[in-house]
């Protein structure tokens, strides 16, 4: 097998016709993302005061804390700046939900509202198993539990 | 809280832990998994040959030790610094990537 890296299209038919077994899992390889973020450019996330970079000798309890630290940290980071990582480009996002409108015909549930929404939630469940872990633990001081919900 | 953290990493060796890269359910589907497998390796290989890679599953009704973190051997320490320095403080799946040097020895017998 040989490949090209110049050479950005291959004839339509070669995929569909070849003898060779078919390749839709090395296509679907090709087409998906990657998770890593960016990488043209350096897209560190720095935190001050919490490294990524850790000892060797931490205990489970210690580095899983550490960890739930660190992505509290990192969403509230989100939520007060925004960096919501909505897709820029519509046909990466996930399909929307039907619209719902208050009586001004103003929307509600926007794709800004409901990431906010995942993003809160993620954090109330984060900094409730710090707690359990460590119940001196701070919340951020923009925390706020949820209030219950009676009907959805 | 208690916790001193500017000690550095300690001592480089040819074994990286990944942390904060993955959840445990993302690891139950087959497809997620290669998925994650080829994203982890490839991005590796960057920065030194990848001798192995150990991403441990979840199984139902075990706590299974090291899963949620990924470890990742080199063929030499210098490759593993290397790695380190460019994927500590990276975004995996919009996660912060947090890294340790693992005992080689505790590696290879799965000690995870």
């Amino acid at each position: 097998m040989y490949t090209s890296a110049n050479q950005s299209k291959r004839p339509i038919d070669y995929a569909n016709n070849s003898q060779w077994g078919n390749d839709s899992q090395a296509d679907r390889r090709k087409k998906r993302k990657s998770r890593w973020g960016n990488t043209d450019q350096l897209d560190k996330t720095i935190i001050p005061g919490m490294p990524t970079v850790l000892p060797a000798n931490l205990n489970k309890e210690q580095e899983r804390q550490y960890l739930l630290h660190l992505q509290i940290e990192e969403i509230s980071r989100r939520l007060r700046t925004g960096d919501l990582g909505i897709q820029p480009n519509p046909e990466d996002r996930s399909p929307s939900p039907e619209p719902i409108y208050n009586n001004e015909g103003k929307r509600l549930n926007t794709r800004e509202y409901r990431t906010r929404k995942k993003l809160e939630e993620e954090r109330h469940h984060l900094v409730q198993e710090a707690l359990a872990l460590n119940p001196e633990f701070k919340p951020p001081a923009d925390y706020k539990p949820p209030t219950v919900r009676v009907s959805d | 809280p208690g916790l001193n953290l500017n000690q550095g990493s300690g001592p480089p060796t040819e074994v990286l832990c990944l942390m904060n890269m993955i959840v445990p359910e993302e690891l139950e589907d087959e497809e997620e998994y290669e998925d994650i497998l080829e994203d982890v390796k490839e991005e590796c290989s960057k920065y030194g040959v990848v001798r192995s890679l150990e991403i441990p599953r979840p199984i139902p009704g075990i706590e299974v030790p090291g899963c949620g973190k990924i470890f990742v051997e080199f063929n030499s320490v210098i490759d593993c610094q290397k790695a380190q320095q460019a994927l500590a403080g990276r975004k995996f799946s919009n996660r912060i990537v947090v890294t340790s040097y693992y005992d080689p020895d505790k590696y290879h017998q799965r000690e995870f």
